[in-house]
């Protein structure tokens, strides 16, 4: 076992066309998981105990099964009843719903340590329920989960791997593609081993930037 | 800091805008409000949580422009009665009225709506013993968030009076401030303007300084002081400060274990109080 290094320059346009539609569909599935994520949290906090039984019940199917099944599901099984999209959308929407579940969490226990006082002085100055959560609420929500949150795009980024199962290019799947026509592992999967950690450190960056500013 | 004559944050004219406006939105109710005996009225109100009764049919009647002070040891009820006055909390029997409108049932009886409970509750304003600043916004957006969007005035109007009402409490140099830039006294003080930007008729001012210690109290009385003797508000105070409510009060009402058990002149019940529960409160306040 040998590295190769003319085989990596060979490999490596095909690897950045993977990085290309890795850092997309995190953007894309990030973008649906933090404001989809908030709007559950929001509807589960004002909803009735109906509502908010019917919005948990969502919570846990997409907590609970494995995002791989759900891509499966949403590719192979939707077809079957008439329900044919291209994977690139499939792959971006389940992400972005598996993630909006884990996010609405952090969202909720934000909302949670909020203390009740400062609702007081939003009814107390006659805000209305919009103002309250528009002005109020949802900033301070959103600023006490940033930390936790940025740690779940981190973990959306490194699932993008799992796609390259219904054949989205991510970076993954041109290495896996690579390895299968040249036979040779070694220089794919190290190479991309070795750019998903590089392109982990922006984030490692801000999350530090975080911790010094509000821990 | 704030002296009395200080305190007069907007002018004739703008009060009287301020007014014109109050009647404007409450079109319906103004003639009866005007004629209003009462700011507030406590018919035989009771509240529970659970099986524990916090307020034992209170009866309490404050005049427009009265400050009243509620006394009484810890747990005694006094906190609950602004709370339901502010509607933070809803009464478990008995009724409660501002300025001559029940602030829990329409006149057919049913519970008020949300935007009749709202337009009621325009005429009061709190402060509260945590402040309660919204801690991502800063001091001049804390003052105008209200204004601009419950009483819809431009960002410009809202400034200004923000400004005038930052003065007013000497504190216009902390205007793009944090809340947690600020000392326990500057947050009060800025929570007072906040509460007083909205002009209302009656302000409710719950342990305002049992957070703070004693020099920072100092000042946020000196500006209650001037809001006392230099505005037209009604005041119903929750305090332990003994001497700043004899200086400042109209009406002493002595709580216990949830119920009214005296009231009166600061005179009456500091120098001859009836009741000899208030004796020994007064004892164990004034000698800690």
């Amino acid at each position: 076992m040998t590295w190769d290094w003319s085989y990596v320059l060979q490999i490596l346009p095909e690897l950045m066309v993977g990085v290309c539609y890795t850092v997309l569909v995190t953007l894309a599935s990030s973008a649906i998981a933090l404001t989809g994520g908030l709007l559950l949290a929001i509807l589960e906090s004002v909803s009735t105990k109906f509502g908010r039984a019917f919005v948990r019940f969502w919570l846990e199917l997409a907590r609970g099964v494995p995002a791989l099944v759900l891509l499966y599901f949403a590719f192979y099984v939707l077809p079957e009843v008439g329900v044919t999209l291209p994977a690139m959308p499939i792959g971006i929407g389940v992400l972005g719903i598996v993630y909006a579940a884990y996010s609405s969490e952090v969202y909720r226990g934000s909302l949670i340590t909020i203390p009740a006082e400062l609702r007081d002085a939003c009814v107390a100055l006659n805000l209305s329920p919009y103002v309250t959560w528009q002005r109020v609420l949802v900033p301070l929500m959103i600023k006490r989960s940033a930390p936790a949150l940025l740690n779940y795009v981190l973990g959306l980024f490194r699932h993008t791997a799992v796609l390259f199962a219904i054949g989205i290019p991510v970076l993954m799947g041109e290495a896996m593609v690579a390895a299968d026509q040249s036979f040779r592992y070694l220089e794919p999967f190290t190479l991309a081993g070795v750019i998903y950690l590089g392109m982990n450190l922006p984030f490692l960056y801000l999350l530090s930037r975080f911790k010094v500013k509000y821990a | 800091m704030l002296s009395s004559a200080q305190c007069s944050p907007s002018g004739p004219s703008e009060a009287a805008a301020a007014a014109a406006t109050n009647a404007t939105e409450a079109a319906g109710s103004a003639a009866k409000s005007q004629q209003a005996m009462w700011s507030i009225e406590f018919e035989k109100v009771s509240k529970s949580f659970g099986a524990h009764r916090v307020l034992v049919d209170v009866d309490l009647h404050v005049r427009p422009g009265e400050k009243v002070t509620l006394i009484g040891p810890s747990g005694s009820g006094k906190t609950t009665v602004l709370r339901l006055a502010m509607t933070l909390a809803k009464p478990t029997s008995g009724d409660i009225r501002v300025f001559g409108e029940s602030i829990i049932f329409d006149s057919a009886g049913k519970p008020l709506s949300n935007s009749q409970e709202a337009r009621i509750r325009r005429r009061c304003g709190m402060v509260f013993q945590q402040f309660n600043l919204f801690p991502h916004l800063t001091v001049l957006q804390n003052l105008i968030l209200a204004p601009t969007t419950v009483l819809r005035q431009s960002r410009e109007q809202a400034e200004k009076s923000a400004l005038e009402y930052l003065r007013m409490v000497d504190l216009e140099d902390k205007v793009h401030a944090y809340p947690a830039q600020l000392s326990g006294g500057q947050q009060q003080r800025i929570a007072i303007a906040r509460a007083l930007i909205l002009k209302p008729e009656i302000l409710l001012l719950d342990e305002i300084t049992s957070a703070l210690d004693p020099e920072l109290a100092g000042e946020v009385l000196d500006v209650v002081r001037g809001v006392a003797h230099e505005l037209k508000v009604t005041l119903l105070i929750v305090t332990h400060e003994m001497r700043f409510a004899r200086e400042v009060s109209d009406r002493i009402v002595v709580f216990d274990a949830g119920r009214i058990i005296e009231q009166g002149s600061p005179e009456k019940i500091f120098t001859n109080p009836e009741s000899e529960r208030t004796r020994a409160f007064l004892q164990s306040v004034l000698n800690h």
